[in-house]
């Protein structure tokens, strides 16, 4: 994989992601059911925040926002200074196909299909790549998560853990500028999710930007910024300056 | 997405479920077969028909007696049967715009040789019988007209008779049972085969007036007419003769109602023929409709159960930056996919049965061959493509226009 080049700091550049009195209500059967109540956050390119709340907080539907799965009620969202509020469809999937990428807890691979069917994947949408370099590309992120040997092997014939270290390869193959993961370590035992999380580390370092939900204290000190959700409000912002390092935990648990 | 990338999600799409795919392209599979087996076939028939109108030759005619023909009931029984005289037979042939008529009296009765007994057609008729009928001998001779002055007892027998009487030697001046009295054979008919659905070489020809005298009749059963150049001109001096003998009062709206005979040629028959197929082809357009229609119906059906059961899938592929346009093509060719299959494996079978019935038929038909229609074939495939398209459409619709993070979160 190529390195990010390291985050752009310059004060003129609008910030990657902004959200300003962000509202998000769900609507059913006429009955509102707010989940989430003017959220004021910004985040810069090359960031690792920690969305932290319980079940309920409204922090995977945060995710989905700013992630361009869902849409917002009400208040501002700005992508790189534009509002993603007057963006249409195929522009809205063209940000998806190119400068966002996910990791569900879910795993969500395609079961029929091998590992690198299944990285192969979001390039067939990618307006910009070219098809024969696609294989090239696919190839790099599997290795970059160390599944190299796995790469014919189906979906299905995999572990927990190695799923979701194919979703992330999949969510890294298009180089996108933010990397959502949504409590990628919620469906893994101990052991499979201190991988998940030493191979999001890495990205990170490598300069991606990484937003991950999580509900577990322990996941969100992988990241530098825990930003703490309750009832559908920031609760707490801050800044780690000791971060959990998820290579120095594997090693001690072997 | 690139086009190829578009076709092979669509076609792993079909080959997922290979045994599901199959029973949805079921309908479309047998209603292509259906079509191209029907087609094949009308066009044997086709080529068998024309071809015996062909034979024939367009200045061929035949008289019948009853306003119905040989539709109008069993001879002898229907109304007017006995309206046909050897003296209209005489005054037909006066006509200078025919050439020779042949009247036709059949002789009820076996055939016998030695311990072998058959049931031919045994036809009383004159000479110019052979000319009107294009048939030739394949040994000795047909009888003339002093044979039929002198009414001499002789036979000219049908391949069929010779093989079953003299399966090993000549035929020629042996003596046959006819009808209870005994007959020389003086010559056999080159074999010809069916001609309209009928064989043609079990019959036994013998001198008119032996038929006469056998049968007491002065009426025949028919007669046998060759123009001498153009069919319709003959036609009309026949008709009006025929009218102006048997006394007929024309209806004013001209029609043949009052006539008691009926006159068939080979270009009435090839006019009736193409009647008959515009029909046939209508009546198979109509069921390749239905069959179409009810194949479409199970393909929208079970690529509404794929949308809903891939709903995650979409989700994921929206996720990962497919556009609308995209979901919405492939399931839209999947849709297409399944029927272009179903159409050319329909194809396939309904070749395979037409040239299986084609062989079995070619048997005892010999001028049934194997044919296809290819421009049915090909519309056929068409229609079959354009179902996958209107069927395919609302599903596909459906599946494109979920929201990512509904379908993501489809359990």
């Amino acid at each position: 994989m190529t390195k990010r080049p390291a985050p752009l700091t310059e004060k003129k550049n609008p910030p990657l992601i902004e959200t300003k009195n962000l509202c998000k209500s769900y609507f059913n059967e006429g009955l509102k059911t707010p989940v989430l109540f003017e959220i004021n956050l910004t985040i810069e390119k090359g960031e690792f925040v920690a969305i932290m709340g319980p079940s309920g907080s409204g922090k995977s539907t945060l995710m989905h926002i700013l992630g361009f799965l869902d849409h917002h009620t009400s208040g501002t969202y700005d992508f790189h200074g534009k509002p993603a509020m007057k963006m249409d469809e195929d522009t809205l999937a063209r940000i998806r196909a190119t400068r966002v990428s996910f990791v569900f807890q879910a795993f969500n691979l395609l079961p029929r299909a091998t590992v690198l069917e299944n990285v192969l994947l979001p390039l067939l949408y990618h307006p910009t790549i070219p098809a024969e370099s696609r294989l090239t590309r696919a190839l790099a992120a599997i290795e970059t998560v160390g599944l190299t040997g796995r790469k014919d092997f189906l979906s299905n014939q995999l572990s927990g853990g190695q799923k979701q270290r194919v979703a992330i390869a999949r969510a890294l193959v298009t180089e996108p500028e933010v990397i959502f993961a949504d409590e990628p370590t919620g469906n893994l035992d101990s052991a499979s999710g201190i991988q998940v999380m030493s191979a999001l580390q890495e990205l990170h370092d490598g300069g991606h930007t990484i937003i991950l939900v999580t509900h577990e204290k322990s996941t969100a000190e992988h990241a530098e910024r825990i930003v703490e959700l309750f009832d559908g409000r920031i609760t707490r912002d801050t800044r780690q300056f000791t971060r959990r390092r998820a290579k120095e935990e594997g090693s001690l648990q072997k | 997405m690139l086009a190829s990338d578009l076709l092979r999600t669509a076609s792993r799409g079909v080959t997922a479920n290979r045994m599901r795919s199959l029973l949805t392209a079921l309908g479309i599979i047998i209603g292509v077969g259906a079509v191209v087996l029907m087609t094949g076939v009308g066009k044997s028939v086709e080529g068998v028909i024309l071809g015996q109108i062909d034979f024939l030759g367009p200045k061929t005619m035949a008289i019948f007696p009853g306003n119905q023909g040989p539709e109008g009931g069993a001879s002898g029984f229907r109304p007017d049967f006995n309206v046909l005289t050897l003296e209209d037979a005489e005054a037909l042939g006066a006509l200078a715009t025919v050439r020779s008529v042949a009247p036709v009296i059949f002789v009820p009765g076996n055939a016998r040789f030695g311990r072998e007994e058959t049931d031919p057609r045994i036809v009383g008729t004159v000479p110019a019988y052979y000319r009107n009928q294009h048939i030739e001998t394949s040994e000795g001779r047909f009888h003339d007209e002093k044979d039929d002055e002198a009414s001499q007892f002789v036979a000219v027998i049908g391949s069929d008779i010779k093989e079953d009487f003299f399966p090993n030697g000549s035929a020629l001046g042996a003596r046959i049972e006819l009808a209870g009295r005994k007959f020389s054979v003086i010559g056999v008919l080159e074999p010809v085969g069916t001609v309209f659905f009928q064989n043609v070489d079990d019959r036994i020809i013998i001198p008119l007036s032996v038929a006469v005298s056998l049968t007491g009749r002065t009426y025949a059963d028919m007669f046998n007419l060759q123009a001498v150049d153009d069919f319709d001109i003959a036609f009309a001096d026949v008709r009006s003769l025929l009218r102006q003998r048997h006394r007929i009062v024309l209806p004013e709206d001209g029609s043949t109602e009052n006539d008691d005979f009926l006159v068939r040629s080979a270009a009435q028959a090839e006019e009736t023929f193409g009647t008959v197929s515009l029909g046939l082809t209508l009546f198979i357009t109509m069921i390749a409709g239905i069959s179409l229609l009810v194949g479409g119906i199970g393909i929208m059906n079970i690529m509404l159960v794929s949308v809903t059961e891939r709903t995650r899938e979409i989700g994921l592929r929206k996720a990962v930056g497919a556009r609308r346009r995209d979901i919405l093509l492939q399931f839209l060719l999947e849709a297409v996919a399944l029927t272009v299959a179903g159409g050319l494996l329909g194809i396939g079978i309904g070749i395979a049965l037409d040239f299986l019935i084609a062989q079995a038929v070619h048997k005892f038909l010999a001028d049934y061959v194997f044919a296809l229609d290819v421009g049915a074939m090909f519309l056929a495939l068409l229609m079959a493509g354009a179902t996958g398209v209107a069927f395919g459409l609302y599903p596909a619709r459906k599946a494109s226009l979920l929201s990512p993070i509904e379908a993501l979160r489809y359990e």
